[in-house]
């Protein structure tokens, strides 16, 4: 009775915040390494994850500042009974070593107070410079361990960075971990972007691009920036999607005033057709399991959202609700379908059940629109237009109000990671 | 209303800066120039202007989701036609746009529709095909910001480009 209920998940016993200790990580040896000293770096990977388990909303977290300072060997052992004075339930300890083949080991390690006890931890070998990945994926574990569902903190965000005037906006691919930290910019500016999706692995991302003119879908190799158009020709292609094995790309693509939707290999081989309806098809998303495809269309008369097998079979409209849908996307478990409501009171952020029942409006802007579900789908990510901004935006799924992620310029058409990409 | 606007528009132009452009345009073209030198051919800009002279306007306008033509964007395309049919050489990129309550790819979409619509109606009008090409630019490139009625009537719109 006692192990089973500590072996369920913290967060999912009580209504009450789960107070959580998170005191700077130790060091055996402060040593010099090409990111800085080793005790350094283990103060700041506690930031980090103090930071993101802070940013859950679920955790009450103390520390690292003013935290109790702890030796190298109590990482494994600490004296629970000093910890239990804080009024934490749980502690996070851990230690970063340098390695003699110039890399660091970075440990963590979840206890349970109460019951004096290690109950998750996780070791990364990891180049100097890489510690924050490090720090991101304990936070991961212990997030996983307390709250019964995976984490989302060693995750990146895609979107596109906006500057210049409303009518000739400069913008520009830009990608960043999901704390907003190590953002880079990965497009030049010198042509309009749209809608970048990074592949499950991470390695890639897919986006519209006018380069040449005629807006199209590229392919970049965020490794080296090699960057290549998806297809030959110059046909206009929009709407990248990947499939959740990375091996496949969803778009749509306009001829002569008929847009529908196709699918393809990443290297742009083995072109499928996939509708073939008068009218607009646009917007595609696979379910996480990759067999049914969520899009947009106004076969109708007005754009709603439809569901149609992988092959193209089968499509059914789910939307009903009285109004036009656009972008939807799938939940990563496979329960929910978050969209862009239009109706006379602007665009709004919503989500229905995968067969279209239960519809819930999410947020109360004038202009919010393309949301993106957080690997932990229980937040969704989206652009909200303001006064001639845009800047993007987290709403919990269960309601509330939306909280700004800040960018260094305006941000839109955000696309959220899967972990462990 | 919208010609009483567009005809205004084309008022200001001539009473403006572009007066000798537009002047130039209007008196035949001398076929030598000073010296018996060819004369320079018209610029892009000379021709723009030309165009938008003789249509009443360059630009055609949508209301709500649609990609229909009424009676005054026929007229405007009428007149189009007739222009471009007399300058054979002169390339058009038809450029449609979305208004930004449409959402990302539903407006490339739409604009992309609209386009195709005026090339459709150009071509009926005797235009041959290769003269035109299309390009969307979605909600990109908005000619007013904001999201208030007339700004979003003024972005649903095809502008004929005359290409160099």
């Amino acid at each position: 009775m006692l192990l089973a209920m500590l072996s369920a998940p913290a967060l999912a016993q009580t209504g009450a915040p789960t107070v959580i200790a998170v005191p700077p990580l130790a060091t055996p040896e402060n040593v010099s390494s090409s990111a800085g000293d080793t005790g350094l770096i283990a103060r700041y990977v506690a930031d980090v994850i103090a930071s993101d388990l802070r940013s859950s909303r679920e955790l009450v977290v103390i520390g690292p500042e003013n935290a109790r300072v702890y030796s190298y060997p109590e990482a494994t052992a600490p004296a629970f009974a000093q910890w239990r004075k804080s009024g934490a339930k749980s502690l996070v300890t851990g230690f970063v070593q340098a390695r003699s083949d110039g890399r660091l080991t970075v440990a963590c390690y979840l206890h349970d107070l109460a019951g004096g006890r290690e109950i998750a931890r996780k070791g990364f070998v990891v180049a100097p410079a890489e510690w924050r990945r490090a720090a991101h994926r304990c936070s991961d574990a212990v997030y996983q361990q307390l709250a019964g569902r995976p984490g989302a903190f060693d995750t990146r965000i895609a979107y596109v960075a906006e500057s210049g005037i409303q009518s000739a906006r400069v913008k520009r691919v830009a990608v960043m971990d999901s704390d907003g930290t190590s953002h880079r910019y990965v497009s030049a500016g010198d042509s309009t972007v749209l809608t970048p999706r990074l592949s499950p692995d991470g390695d890639r991302l897919a986006y519209v691009s006018f380069a040449g003119g005629q807006a199209h879908v590229r392919m970049l190799d965020l490794a080296n920036e090699a960057d290549r158009p998806l297809l030959p020709g110059n046909a206009m292609s929009f709407a990248p999607a990947f499939s959740p094995d990375g091996k496949r790309m969803l778009f749509s693509m306009a001829v002569g005033g008929n847009t529908d939707i196709y699918a393809t290999n990443v290297d742009g081989s083995a072109l499928q057709r996939l509708t073939s309806a008068p009218g607009i098809d646009t917007a595609p998303g696979f379910s996480p399991d990759g067999s049914r495809i969520v899009f947009e269309s106004d076969r109708s008369g007005t754009p709603q959202l439809y569901v149609m097998n992988a092959d193209g079979s089968d499509p059914r409209r789910i939307s009903f609700g009285g109004a036009r849908y656009a972008a939807p996307a799938w939940s990563p478990d496979g329960e929910l379908i978050a969209f862009t409501r239009v109706a006379g009171d602007g665009l709004r952020i919503g989500v229905m059940s995968a067969s279209g029942a239960g519809e819930r409006i999410l947020t109360r802007g004038m202009q919010d629109e393309a949301p993106s579900w957080a690997a932990s789908g229980r937040d969704l990510l989206f652009q909200r237009g303001e006064g001639g901004r845009t800047m993007l935006f987290v709403v919990s799924v269960d309601g509330g109000e939306g909280r700004r992620i800040v960018t260094p310029q305006d941000g839109s058409d955000p696309d959220w990671s899967r972990p462990g990409s | 209303m919208r010609r009483t606007i567009l005809t205004g528009l084309a008022l200001l132009t001539l009473a403006g800066g572009s007066l000798a452009a537009a002047q130039v345009l209007r008196v035949p073209m001398p076929r030598v120039g000073p010296r018996g030198q060819p004369p320079p051919p018209p610029t892009i800009e000379m021709l723009q202007a030309d165009l938008l002279a003789n249509s009443g306007s360059d630009i055609v306008y949508f209301t709500g989701n649609s990609h229909g033509l009424d009676a005054a964007a026929q007229a405007t395309l009428t007149a189009q036609a007739r222009w471009l049919h007399a300058n054979p050489a002169v390339r058009a990129r038809l450029e449609g746009h979305a208004d930004e309550r449409t959402p990302r790819d539903y407006a490339l979409a739409i604009a992309e529709r609209r386009a195709n619509a005026i090339r459709d109606f150009l071509v009926l009008q005797g235009v041959p095909a290769a003269q035109l090409t299309i390009l969307s630019w979605g909600k990109e490139r908005p000619a007013i910001g904001g999201t208030s009625d007339m700004a979003l009537a003024m972005n649903r719109r095809v502008r004929t480009v005359l290409m160099p």
